[in-house]
């Protein structure tokens, strides 16, 4: 019998956390407990070692050596300023002083807001907007990178896109009631929302089994083959 | 002729070498060996080089950061035509025309360009491309001096600019009319109509009230948004007494959500009702913290569970677990991936920009209102460039018009990002 | 209480055992199903394929091992064709784990009998530059330069020091970029970054629940392909050869999925004889 304490414990654990699908109980809140607690001790010592070591101490130490012992003035000391921000976030722990937060936490989401309104405003908007212009029907010769629409199945294809995409948009538009052609419009791109998010949901139930698959084999494979043999 | 001994030795020493090298070779020359040598020769002197592909444009990339050079070639006639051989194009560069020249990259046959990125700018480099056939090759001829610099605007990428700069500053024009007390009219958000009541379960049912703000930090608009309905919602409970419970799962958001409940208990004239108790954090882990707050479900079961921030996979874990204990959920997030389950196994659900336009409505801050009336011009312009560019597309196929084509191109290209 | 009501009101746990019972018979079975390529994992492979042997290839392992069942096999399958066509590895991770995963992977493929007898050495043959803060601010830097994101790779080497990494400044030397994504930071910001602004050729693996979103991207062609989930992984493994544990779950995988689909149906239909339910707000008044 192969006795490997790391793949009993995790057998425990595994069978712990499975046992809540029948009912709570005891050994599902050790098991929880564990995780809780083993998880925040594990993200606190990464977040510790590849964060602030990594990144601010291994830059910064270099810098400073630098300039205490030869007077140089390096890049390095740039992470000065990330250092000072970190502190005065941490300052939202002290009630008193709580408001000096919000500097650095303005400075991450403004910078975030501002990488990310391109990012979304080309990829997710300007490029989809540019596929969805397509021809619904004709034979129309291949110009732009656009196939010519040679049968009526590639015409309805595109033109459910069309429709799909044109619906959703008015379900999403806020500024007028869902009354009248407007009001059916956005009943149609409902429909259609419905049906991605089945489709959606199908693709999640695969991705569940597959993790579900992942853990019986390590409980058949693993831990019980491992106990006759 | 009289000779010395030594000399007449080292005649006889050579004439012995000789003879020695004559009767060393265990082979005579033949025709094998022959061959051997003039393909040997061959293989050194290339017998049908391709004919060189020609330097064409060779420039500083327009509008970007600098340290990049274009380097494009017209195509040797050996590629796709005449012997047909040309298996790829090897791009060289010197800081001298003289060389020497280092290998900078390649492109496979049929390919006429290359970015070369690893250019430092303010230096003068010489190009030149080598067609490869095989063991052969040929070069083109060297280019002039070409330095690669860095832009302050990017041409290409106008029509993106000129987009978003008509979303932004319709954004910005609604958000001071909304502060100058313009009323801005955003439609019913069905959903919201059932917060009031779901609260009023819970206060009758003497159970608790489960607020979930999304697993993600206060730098995700998901969160903001949550948040911003927490301070209403917050309200409703402090008013009716009800008792809150929001477990978190980041150390920023447990700040500021208490900051927004002390607030809301504060207006709502009852400080004494708060606690701190009332938001605490978890754990950062995503699994460790649902499988907690399963456990707070089932064990403390709330009546009313609201879930509106930003989700990954731990949402449906959540939400069918308070299914099981009989709870009213109402869910919001954008996360597309894990609306699906939000609508399957809630009560209500903001779908997308819905939970934004909730936390407009609620809050009624003239930023979100202005934001979200700013939004929908955005989604104008996609409407009716979906539209028109379809309908061009489609009357030029039906007309065969080549000029309508041109046009619809042109329109299309607008939107191209490149 | 009528049968469909019965249905209706079914206790969970019994479904719960169904759906057990039909992964673990299967996977006790060890079959390896026929699976058929779909368009999404052919268009990559085809890109994969035809790189030449010496091509650089950018492989972002962005997921932990929470989601290792669904993407660790397409991963293994990558990184052992990358050794047996000499297509030169170099591997990141935008998740703190990520880079871990990997050291799965190439450990895997080196331990395999195909590549027993060949030379893979590590610095030549591939570099693990471990993981970098930042997300998607991290894709940007390496835009411009991939020593500002990695001075120093996952054993302490500096970037200067490697030699696959000799003329790799940015992605303009790289030939093909591999994500492997659970979530955030993902394929979308490599697509929104990497592709959209410095024009990488780029191949994803998702996991099931993020497939959908990158559809978009692989319809407007942002993306060469996209492996879905478990089954993406086991098409993966069909197309490079190496068929291992995903193709071998892939019978589990329908067994489940087919007792998930008639509960569907058993329980919409149950839905629709009974009449439509009413919300809890309505059965309180």
């Amino acid at each position: 019998m192969n006795f490997d304490i790391g793949i009993w414990i995790a057998a425990f654990l595994t069978l712990g956390i499975m046992s809540f699908l029948y009912k709570d109980n005891p050994w599902y809140k050790i098991s929880e407990a564990i995780f809780i607690g083993l998880s925040a001790g594990y993200w606190f010592v990464s977040l510790f070692w590849q964060n602030l070591v990594s990144k601010l101490w291994d830059n910064l130490w270099p810098a400073l050596d630098a300039l205490f012992t030869r007077g140089e003035f390096t890049g390095g000391l740039l992470y000065l300023i990330a250092g000072i921000l970190g502190l005065m976030m941490l300052m939202r722990l002290v009630p008193q002083i709580g408001w000096i937060s919000r500097w650095p936490l303005a400075l991450v989401v403004g910078a975030t807001a501002g990488l990310q309104f391109i990012n979304y405003l080309v990829s997710n908007g300007v490029i989809q907007v540019y596929n969805t212009i397509t021809p619904l029907f004709g034979p129309v010769s291949e110009a732009g990178g656009i196939a010519p629409v040679t049968d009526v199945w590639h015409g309805l294809g595109n033109a459910l896109i069309l429709v799909g995409t044109f619906t959703g948009l008015v379900y999403f538009f806020f500024s007028k009631e869902h009354k009248g052609f407007f009001g059916g419009a956005a009943r149609v791109g409902t429909w259609f929302l419905m049906i991605t998010f089945g489709a959606s949901f199908g693709y999640t139930v695969m991705s569940r089994m597959s993790l579900l698959i992942g853990r019986l084999d390590f409980l058949v494979n693993t831990w019980i083959t491992g106990i006759f043999t | 002729m009289k000779h010395s001994a030594s000399s007449t030795f080292a005649f006889l020493f050579l004439f012995l070498i000789f003879t020695g090298v004559l009767f060393a070779q265990d082979e005579p020359i033949d025709s094998a060996m022959v061959d051997s040598v003039a393909t040997a020769v061959e293989e050194m002197v290339p017998v049908n080089p391709p004919k060189p592909a020609q330097l064409d444009i060779v420039q500083d990339n327009p509008g970007d950061a600098g340290s990049s050079i274009h380097v494009s070639w017209i195509l040797s006639p050996d590629d796709g035509a005449g012997d047909n051989d040309v298996t790829s194009y090897i791009i060289y560069r010197s800081e001298s025309p003289t060389g020497p020249f280092e290998a900078v990259g390649s492109a496979s046959r049929g390919l006429v360009e290359f970015e070369d990125a690893t250019t430092t700018d303010g230096i003068e480099y010489y190009y030149y491309v080598e067609t490869v056939a095989g063991d052969d090759s040929a070069r083109s001829s060297i280019s002039r001096p070409i330095k690669s610099s860095a832009q302050w605007f990017s041409t290409k990428d106008i029509d993106t600019f000129i987009i978003g700069l008509m979303i932004s500053l319709s954004v910005i024009f609604f958000i001071f009319a909304a502060q100058k007390g313009k009323e801005l009219y955003l439609r019913k958000i069905a959903g919201l109509e059932a917060v009031d009541e779901a609260i009023g379960r819970a206060t009758e049912m003497g159970r608790p009230i489960l607020f979930i703000p999304g697993i993600l930090d206060m730098d995700d608009v998901q969160t903001v948004a949550g948040i911003t309905i927490l301070g209403r919602i917050a309200k409703t409970i402090a008013n009716y007494d009800t008792k809150l419970n929001m477990p978190v799962s980041r150390s920023i958001v447990m700040t500021t959500a208490r900051e927004t409940v002390k607030q809301a208990y504060v207006a709502a004239g009852r400080p004494e009702g708060y606690s701190d108790d009332m938001v605490h954090y978890l754990t950062d882990e995503q699994f460790g913290y649902v499988a907690a707050v399963d456990g707070i479900m089932v064990r403390e079961k709330p009546a009313t569970c609201f879930y509106l921030g930003a989700f990954f996979a731990e949402s449906l874990i959540m939400a069918e677990t308070g299914n099981s204990i009989g709870a009213i959920q109402i869910a919001g997030t954008a996360m597309p991936a894990q609306l699906p389950f939000f609508v399957a196994a809630c009560d209500y659900t903001l779908i997308g920009e819905e939970l934004f336009a909730a936390s407009a409505y609620l809050s009624g801050e003239p930023k979100q209102l202005g934001s979200l009336k700013g939004q929908d011009i955005g989604k104008m312009i996609a409407m009716a460039a979906i539209l028109i560019g379809c309908g061009l597309f489609t009357v030029a196929s039906i007309t065969n018009s080549e000029s309508l084509l041109s046009l619809a191109n042109t329109f299309r290209s607008i939107f191209s990002a490149s | 209480m009528g049968f469909w009501d019965k249905m209706l009101a079914i206790d969970r746990r019994w479904i719960f055992l169904f759906v057990g019972l039909s992964l673990l018979i299967p996977m006790s079975l060890g079959i390896e199903t026929k699976l058929s390529i779909s368009p999404e994992t052919a268009g990559l492979f085809d890109v994969y394929e035809n790189l030449p042997p010496g091509s650089k290839v950018l492989m972002s392992f962005d997921y932990d091992p929470p989601s290792a069942p669904e993407l660790q096999p397409m991963a293994d399958a990558a990184v052992k064709y990358a050794f047996m066509h000499d297509l030169k590895l170099i591997i990141m991770g935008l998740w703190p784990q990520g880079p871990l995963q990997a050291e799965i992977s190439i450990q895997r493929a080196l331990d395999s009998p195909e590549l027993k007898d060949k030379e893979v050495e590590y610095g030549v043959d591939y570099v693990n530059l471990g993981f970098q803060a930042g997300n998607e601010f991290v894709i940007q830097r390496m835009g411009s330069d991939f020593r500002e994101a990695f001075a120093m790779d996952i054993r302490g080497n500096r970037y200067e020091d490697i030699p696959i990494l000799k003329n790799v400044k940015n992605f303009s030397n790289i030939d093909f970029a591999f994500n492997f994504s659970a979530g955030y930071p993902g394929t979308v910001e490599w697509v929104q970054v990497a592709v959209d602004r410095y024009d990488v050729v780029l191949g994803a693996g998702n996991t099931a629940v993020q497939a959908p979103l990158a559809y978009p991207y692989l319809g407007a062609g942002q993306l060469v392909g996209l492996l879905g989930g478990m089954r993406g992984g086991a098409e993966f493994e069909v197309a490079t050869g190496f068929s291992a544990k995903a193709t071998v779950f892939m019978l589990s995988q329908t067994f489940a999925h087919a007792i998930v689909i008639l509960f569907i149906i058993v329980g919409n239909v149950a839905y629709a004889i009974t009449g439509r339910g009413k919300s809890k707000l309505e059965a309180d008044r």
